[in-house]
């Protein structure tokens, strides 16, 4: 399968971009960026980033070529596959270059890859669109383009089956910005769709499912206070959203930010806020939510003791369970709340550490 | 990316200016962007203005970010109209000129993206298409199959060699440079 198929202008021959790998210091296939030396923390993924091929290095030169490319075809169909022996390699071990069928092949191959164990040596794996035909990259685009008008196409769809589906309207779960502005959203998403529903949706509904329970109202009664709320959450949620909306399958995927789930309990409305989106550092809102939660934890020692007295009313749950009727902001506050439990003693409040990743190539 | 570490402030010793902690909230956001599931809730958000205010910052982290934001929600039709409604052609065509080539790219990526027929006489303008010539001669295979891709598929063949002439005439190139790092 190594042999390449003849193509004038593909990456098989030896173009003129070979000799430039000499003449420079790295090779172009590894911009500034990508050196461990002045390696990037942050990084932005587009469409032109990712590609079909993949570099494999460190592949221990003890002849596991057909190993090699076993694994990756784990991932999906590979279409060709070579060493780059033009290319600059630790000692003792080769580079590869492999081309996908798929483009998500070449995604999952390199998530599951890179910096993995392979033979005794450590696989370092990252796309090479300069590698690709202008052919390669016109087809990558299309099907991008294509996946997401699908992507966009379903959802629309699915949007439309929940409207006329659901009589009443979906409540968002934190605050209440969130649901204006969402309500707000399907009131000029629906105006094309000219559904009747999509003027139900904004006004306020009759009667929330549930009451809240006593505490949960103290918090977010606690919350309003704070200017930056609204924003926090969605920076908060934002990242777990993604998570959420990934391990739950299709139903659900566009409910991650509406929340339409009455029956998880009951939805507090507070008072609207001016939507504006507000650049609040992330250390900031960790901090914020650090200290509510210091607060959270201190009403728990109380409870605690107010546990052996019969109850009467609702029952708190002890440890409080802090319940935000979202899945993702569930987990973020149970996480961050056995942190807080490891970190109580301490009385500083430890700044946010930022992760340094050791020599990361994309 | 170096850390600033101000000596006064020992206790917080990997301490982020405000300015990297925007980079990264800007990265996420824009990286968010990449997976279609998120569009709606990145729309709702305004995030697409958003990214379209980085466009004029210094600051070129800010900029290559936002521009790889724009580069991801341009696909979705919706956020492509609120581009264009918002000047979008001229504030991508205008960072066509960044050192940064991620920025380029990404600037020829959202052109194409932005392509309509009420958009596009203004993305095949004379002077972009000779930018995009002088980046299909490019030492760097992605700026040069993007240039390539954009001339074949959306211009006519006329438009193209109407902008060749224009080259081959002017005595002096006043043209866009290519990026410093297309290496």
């Amino acid at each position: 399968m190594a042999a390449p198929v003849s193509n004038s202008s593909g990456c098989w021959g030896v173009p003129e971009v070979y000799k430039h790998h000499e003449q420079r210091k790295v090779c172009i296939s590894r911009p500034k960026y990508r050196e461990g030396r002045n390696a990037k923390a942050v990084k932005v993924y587009t469409i032109n980033l990712e590609s079909r091929y993949l570099m494999v290095q460190g592949v221990p030169a003890i002849g596991v070529m057909t190993e090699l490319i076993q694994l990756c075809a784990l991932y999906g169909a590979v279409e060709e596959y070579r060493p780059l022996d033009e290319y600059p390699a630790e000692e003792f071990t080769e580079v590869y270059l492999v081309k996908f069928q798929k483009l998500t092949s070449a995604r999952a191959a390199k998530r599951r890859m890179d910096e993995k164990s392979f033979y005794g040596g450590v696989l370092h794996v990252c796309y090479v669109p300069e590698y690709e035909t202008v052919e390669d990259t016109r087809l990558k685009l299309q099907d991008r383009r294509r996946y997401i008008l699908r992507a966009v196409h379903n959802k629309a769809k699915e949007k439309e089956q929940k409207e006329t589906a659901e009589k009443e309207p979906t409540m968002s779960s934190d605050t209440a910005t969130t649901s204006e502005r969402i309500v707000m959203r399907h009131d000029k998403a629906s105006d094309d769709d000219n559904t009747g529903e999509a003027s139900n949706v904004s006004k306020h509904p009759s009667f929330p499912p549930l009451p809240l329970p006593p505490w949960e109202y103290n918090y977010y009664g606690h919350k309003t206070q704070h200017g930056t709320v609204s924003t926090e959450d969605k920076m908060g949620t934002l990242h777990n959203a993604i998570i959420v909306t990934k391990q739950q399958p299709a139903p659900s995927s566009s409910s991650s930010q509406t929340s339409s789930d009455g029956h998880k309990g009951a939805k507090h409305r507070l008072t609207s806020k001016p939507s504006a989106v507000r650049f609040v550092p992330r250390s900031t809102n960790l901090e914020n939510r650090k200290r509510k939660m210091d607060e959270a934890a201190g009403h728990s020692l109380t409870d605690a003791t107010r546990n052996d007295e019969p109850l009467i009313g609702p029952k708190l749950p002890e440890p409080p369970k802090l319940d935000m009727e979202d899945e993702s902001l569930n987990t973020t506050v149970s996480l961050i709340r056995n942190t807080m439990k490891q970190v109580e003693s301490v009385p500083d409040l430890k700044p946010v550490e930022k992760k340094v990743k050791p020599r990361r190539r994309i | 990316m170096h850390r600033y570490i101000p000596s006064h402030v020992s206790a917080h010793r990997t301490h982020l200016t405000t300015s990297e902690a925007k980079e990264q909230v800007l990265a996420n956001l824009a990286n968010f962007a990449y997976d279609p599931k998120n569009m709606d809730y990145l729309k709702e958000l305004q995030v697409t203005d958003l990214f379209l205010d980085m466009l004029t910052e210094e600051n070129e982290n800010f900029v290559e970010f936002g521009m790889g934001g724009l580069c991801n929600l341009s696909m979705d039709p919706e956020c492509r109209d609120i581009i264009l409604q918002s000047s979008g052609i001229s504030l991508v065509t205008n960072l066509l000129s960044s050192r940064r080539e991620e920025t380029v790219l990404s600037a020829i990526t959202i052109l194409m993206n932005l392509t309509k027929p009420s958009s596009r006489s203004e993305i095949t303008d004379p002077a972009i298409l000779q930018c995009m010539l002088r980046f299909s001669l490019s030492e760097s295979p992605r700026l040069r199959n993007l240039a390539a891709v954009f001339l074949q598929d959306y211009c006519t063949e006329e438009q193209v060699a109407q902008a060749e002439q224009q080259m081959k005439g002017q005595q002096t190139a006043v043209g866009i440079p290519l990026p410093e790092d297309s290496s």
